[in-house]
């Protein structure tokens, strides 16, 4: 199951996170990143991001840039234990770091997960609701492009 | 003979306020099969900057028919059939021909909460004067809270030193007064309105921001209100219930107000001592703990169980105004309790509110929640929608994020409790 998703997912992906012409996946993102406490979202795994909102990392709020390159280390430490226990029910993960919280939903039995970057002093409980709501976008957009994939084959 | 009853819930994620309106109204209406007997619009603060509420309520005049009563406002998000949303809008409408509704409104509830309470009851009971029907129900919504803005300091829910702090409180009042910043009041427009409506079963919230407490408005018909409380009043032959939960427990922490403001919002004084170094010690926190960084994660999580007419009333702390401790409502002195909650007994909470309704078949729901519940609950909410789904089942039903909710009913008096769910449910007894 989880590779197929993979696959998906790689289809997406350009390595750098470079935009991709009307993908459906960088809408949900985009919708996410015009909340004021969202500074930075995408889907990512470990040592890649797979996509990014349409503007990419142009489009994250300025005050991410200056601890952009830490955290995206940092990240690239948690999707190790993704990695290890996504399998195993792991959906959601979260670290702080200086006055910023990472956050990571997981997408079900895979290493990729939906990652917002918000202000340590946010309403978390309302971002939360929807980082869920996109999440779920994102699974969908996957079915359907794993349904796809299963009817070519 | 019983009449057939059309209820639907529409909802838009658009962030154009006009498209916004448009689709709300269009979603929620074209769902039923006659014109709509009211309409509840609900919606975040998103809109503020994406048009603003103006053109979000001309969107949805643009389809809706016109004389419709619609009453609603701004909400931290909203649960409905559809899920769980913290941006976006949603409306519930329902068309009823055994149904006399009426809307009322009152203005400067911050400032002047009896005269606003007076107006609007003035408008309820003229315009259903005439109604023959015998079940009557009230959906109040009541301007929310404003963190007032400092200068030099901004806004804050903590003000513990500096020389600021020493005309922190003489200045909150003055900010609720003059600029109607400060506390929603919406405890004794509530109380206000019980008395003056007492035959009707009512379920209170407020219209809030996403919580950071700058701004906050109502909606009445087609026109955007500040600090005004907006209701909707119903006289039908259906069957209606109301009903509050919080899932709060006691713990043995306990402790005496000795020392309250004039206005009964501030505490002073705990067992005789300046009240927060004593709610500190209570606590077991060191001393000087709580800051703007810590009170978001901890304070919320230590409601208190206060009093009010002999009437338990669960509240969070909300302000630290130097040595002072300021609550949402107005209070007694009293022995107070420190309660703690849960996500599982918030989730409890859901279930004994709903299980209270099993002799009702619903046609539709109004749910006030408290925004600490989603704050604590985050995505889990969708845990509560579940249950809220296998009741309601295919019936509409629109539940609202708020910072002040409460229930009333002829038969239960007032309910009003932070943390709390509160549900009116409309249709016929099984």
């Amino acid at each position: 199951m989880g590779y197929i998703y993979k696959d998906v997912v790689d289809k997406y992906s350009i390595g750098d996170g470079t935009k991709m012409r009307d993908d459906p996946i960088a809408t949900v993102l985009d919708d996410l990143l015009k909340l004021d406490d969202i500074l930075a979202c995408m889907v990512a795994r470990q040592n890649m991001i797979s996509v990014m909102p349409t503007a990419g990392t142009d489009g994250f709020k300025t005050e991410i840039h200056e601890i952009w390159d830490i955290i995206h280390r940092a990240m690239d430490d948690v999707f190790n234990v993704i990695r290890e226990y996504s399998q195993t029910g792991l959906a959601e993960m979260e670290f702080r770091l200086q006055d910023y919280e990472v956050l990571f939903y997981v997408f079900h039995e895979t290493d990729n997960a939906l990652v917002s970057i918000i202000p340590a002093l946010s309403n978390k409980g309302l971002i939360e609701v929807e980082m869920e709501n996109a999440r779920r976008e994102i699974q969908n957009i996957l079915n359907e492009q794993e349904k796809e994939k299963l009817e070519i084959v | 003979m019983e009449k057939n009853i059309d209820a639907a819930v529409g909802m838009t994620r658009k962030w154009d306020a006009r498209e916004a309106g448009r689709e709300v109204a269009r979603d929620t209406i074209q769902q039923l099969k006659a014109p709509p007997s009211f309409f509840l619009l609900f919606s975040t603060i998103h809109y503020e900057k994406n048009g603003g509420f103006e053109e979000l309520l001309k969107g949805v005049w643009d389809v809706l028919p016109k004389e419709t009563p619609l009453v609603g406002g701004t909400v931290v998000g909203f649960m409905n059939n559809y899920g769980c949303f913290t941006r976006g809008a949603s409306a519930l409408a329902v068309s009823y021909p055994n149904m006399d509704v009426v809307i009322g409104y009152g203005k400067n509830t911050k400032r002047s909460p009896k005269k606003a309470v007076n107006q609007c009851s003035d408008m309820i009971k003229k315009g259903l004067s005439k109604s023959t029907y015998k079940n009557k129900f009230l959906l109040n919504l009541v301007s929310g809270p404003e963190v007032p803005s400092i200068p030099g300091i901004g806004r804050t829910k903590i003000i513990r030193s500096g020389a600021l702090s020493k005309f922190a409180i003489p200045a909150f009042g003055i900010s609720q007064s003059l600029f109607q910043k400060g506390l929603g009041r919406e405890d004794e427009i509530f109380e206000d309105l019980v008395n003056k409506l007492s035959d009707y079963h009512m379920i209170l919230g407020t219209t809030i921001d996403d919580y950071k407490g700058v701004s906050n408005y109502q909606f009445l018909n087609e026109n955007v209100l500040t600090n005004s409380i907006v209701n909707l009043a119903i006289s039908t032959d259906l069957n209606l219930n109301v009903k509050t939960t919080h899932g709060m427990k006691k713990t043995d922490i306990r402790f005496e107000i000795t020392k309250l403001s004039k206005n009964k919002h501030i505490i002073h004084e705990i067992n005789n001592k300046p009240a927060l170094n004593e709610l500190y010690k209570l606590l077991n926190w060191p001393e000087d703990f709580l800051n703007e960084k810590t009170m978001a994660n901890t304070i919320l999580y230590y409601p208190i169980s206060l009093k009010r007419n002999e009437r338990e009333v669960p509240a969070v702390m909300t302000f630290i105004l130097k040595d002072s401790i300021l609550v949402p409502c107005v209070i007694d002195k009293d022995e107070v309790s420190i309660l703690t909650v849960s996500g599982n007994n918030l989730v409890k909470a859901v279930q004994e509110n709903l299980n209270y309704f099993e002799n009702l078949d619903s046609e539709f729901g109004i749910i006030s929640s408290c925004v600490t519940i989603l704050l604590t609950l985050g995505n889990n909410m969708y845990k509560v929608r579940e249950h809220v789904m296998k009741y309601f089942k295919n019936k509409p039903f629109l539940m609202f994020w708020c910072a002040g909710e409460g229930t009333y009913s002829p038969e239960k008096n007032i309910t009003y409790a932070n943390m709390s769910f509160n549900t009116a449910v409309i249709g016929r007894c099984r």
